[in-house]
């Protein structure tokens, strides 16, 4: 009897410790399993070179010696949060696209293949495909100059980057597109020595929000403003050929004429324009492992559907 | 049928015969200064490999690049060889790189000791020395006890991953696995999957002492397997051991003394589990343990 009397704690002890244990390990099995289970769908941008997606995750060793060598540092390590390939590489493209570089390093780093060696050339890239996500917002579309608004942004303050970085980086753009009269407009306003465009960009460091006003008057009456943005094929890293077209079309309902940002088949996915597309959410995306055939396909229903 | 009772007699034998001839058997275990040489050496050579890993990313210093599953020694390929196994059975292709890696990997855990991985460099095995400490705190203070589990279930581990690599497709372990998630964090930062890390270690502390390095972790089984072959192996001296078996009580892996120090019989260290950490060796007051080469020491 007294046995088992001082027996007894000890096993009810004992019965909550392995409760306990049963439950917290319970509770972590079933993050493990089903976090990356609601996330299966998820696609996420690989680095170029990368096997199909399937394939891919069986033969990625999680090492990251392709983030290691990446020169812009672009690629990232997948946490829990992005499904089942924990440890796995994949790219934001609107944090930072892939700029094809030569060599492509992170294949040549790749042990295991999961990145195919049979990748040289980063047109030959199939990552996936840009898409016009956004059409409404598009300055394309709209006909509007992406320094024009970006100016505009920048006066309203509603830009992510800080305020000088982005003032610098419009100026530059600013100072490459105007035309031989206009940068001695630009000089005589500020009475600059030279007319080289470094010294052009001196006047960042005076900066008065007087200068800005002017800056921004004159980046609407320049020649420049008159074309549409078309960021996205200026920083396209394929540069011989081309990977998107702009082809005029009619607005149905107004009858205006616009330039429609066309994506063709050269358009290997690495999500530079996802980057540099200057609407506050990117009106191009990029959608990771869609095909060219996939695309016309979807495109070809669509239509069917409609008509 | 016959012979089986007279093996038993023989060891049985060997253990009343064996007390240990070493002259300080008398005071032993001594209370004295504890000598930390081996671990100081290790624990230095752990932290620099693993510094190099963080260096290679952070200071862009290219002389270990990647991480413990995968890397490159000065542009050599180093490749785990469990998650290589389990990327060929989930992936069926045979890429000549990781052949290599593996290879590589073979050749130099040959002479230096098999699972002399698991003490020397991998990182899991330092924090759970680490909170090995906790555990002797509270174990000696009666609060926990020990739970062990059996030393197979990582034999069965490893199969079990490679065939669960080979039907999904994926290599599952690579998930879970605490050294390459720790690897990862001290390379390119922190991740959720720390709080598996933090779980496991928990358990070890305040359950069972150094349960994922003693009976689960698959990672340790293919660097044992190389152990298997490796000469250099922890040396035992039958004339100085005093029997005080204090090596056994700070061992990882306690089973791998039996054959010297209890039973008397064998001179090297021979079981492949032993992690050549040499706590024995720093705890050994008589000089009995030592670092050997199994052929070469009797040559010279």
């Amino acid at each position: 009897m007294t046995d088992k009397e001082s027996k007894r704690p000890i096993s009810r002890r004992k019965f909550l410790k392995t409760s306990t244990l049963v439950v917290a390990g319970g509770a972590i099995a079933y993050g493990a399993v089903s976090v990356p289970l609601l996330r299966k769908d998820r696609r996420l941008l690989r680095p170029p070179g990368a096997l199909d997606e399937d394939i891919f995750l069986a033969s990625c060793i999680k090492c990251g010696q392709c983030l290691q060598v990446c020169p812009p540092q672009v690629i990232i390590l997948a946490g829990i949060s992005q499904g089942f390939g924990i440890g796995t590489p994949y790219i934001i493209p609107r944090e930072g696209g892939c700029i094809l570089c030569s060599g492509l390093p992170c294949v040549l780093a790749c042990p295991t293949g999961a990145l195919a060696h049979e990748l040289s050339l980063g047109k030959d890239a199939e990552m996936g495909l840009a898409v016009i996500s956004h059409p409404d917002t598009c300055l394309s579309v709209r006909g509007v100059n992406d320094l024009v608004f970006r100016l505009e942004n920048l006066q309203k303050k509603r830009t992510s980057s800080p305020y000088q970085t982005e003032l610098k980086d419009i100026l530059t753009s600013l100072i490459k597109r105007l035309t031989v009269d206009e940068k001695k407009a630009w000089r005589n306003r500020f009475s600059l020595p030279e007319l080289s465009d470094k010294n052009l960009l001196t006047i960042l460091k005076q900066s008065k929000n007087s200068d800005l006003k002017w800056v921004i008057n004159f980046a609407e009456s320049s020649s420049q403003a008159q074309k549409a943005c078309q960021i996205c094929l200026e920083d396209c890293p394929i540069k011989d050929e081309k990977t998107i077209v702009f082809v005029t079309r009619t607005h149905p309902d107004t009858g205006q004429d616009y330039l429609w940002p066309s994506v063709r088949k050269t358009c290997v996915g690495c999500g530079v324009c996802e980057e540099k597309c200057p609407t506050p959410v990117a009106s191009i995306t990029v959608t990771p492992r869609l095909k060219w055939s996939e695309k016309q396909a979807g495109n070809q229903t669509r239509k069917n559907n409609q008509t | 049928m016959k012979n089986r009772p007279e093996k038993k007699n023989k060891n049985q034998e060997q253990v009343k015969t064996f007390k240990g001839a070493g002259l300080r058997s008398q005071n032993c275990p001594q209370p004295g200064h504890p000598k930390h040489k081996w671990r100081s050496i290790r624990w230095a050579i752990l932290l620099f490999f693993n510094f190099l890993f963080f260096a290679s990313f952070f200071f862009d210093i290219q002389i270990l690049e990647g991480t413990l599953s995968g890397s490159r020694l000065l542009g050599f390929h180093l490749i785990d060889p469990l998650a290589a196994f389990q990327i060929i059975l989930s992936s069926k292709i045979i890429m000549v790189n990781l052949i290599i890696g593996v290879v590589t990997i073979f050749l130099i855990y040959l002479m230096l000791g098999g699972r002399s991985f698991c003490a020397w460099i991998c990182p899991y095995h330092w924090l759970a020395e680490l909170g090995e400490k906790l555990y002797q705190i509270l174990n000696k203070k009666k609060i926990i006890k020990n739970h062990p589990f059996d030393r197979r279930i990582r034999y069965y581990f490893y199969g079990f991953f490679l065939v669960l690599a080979l039907i999904t497709g994926y290599t599952v372990f690579e998930t879970i696995n605490p050294v390459a998630i720790i690897s990862r964090f001290t390379v390119y930062g922190p991740s959720l999957m720390l709080l598996w890390v933090m779980a496991l270690l928990i358990f070890e502390m305040l359950y069972s002492r150094r349960a994922w390095c003693r009976y689960f972790c698959p990672v340790g089984v293919s660097y044992q397997l190389i152990g298997l072959m490796s000469p250099l192996r922890i040396k035992w001296d039958k004339e100085n051991c005093s029997n005080c078996k204090r090596c056994q009580s700070v061992c990882l892996v306690p089973h791998v003394l039996t054959d010297s120090v209890n039973l008397g019989k064998s001179e090297y260290v021979n079981a492949s589990d032993c992690t050549r950490c040499g706590l024995c060796v720093d705890i050994c007051d008589d000089e009995a343990l030592s670092y050997g080469v199994k052929y070469l020491d009797k040559l010279i």
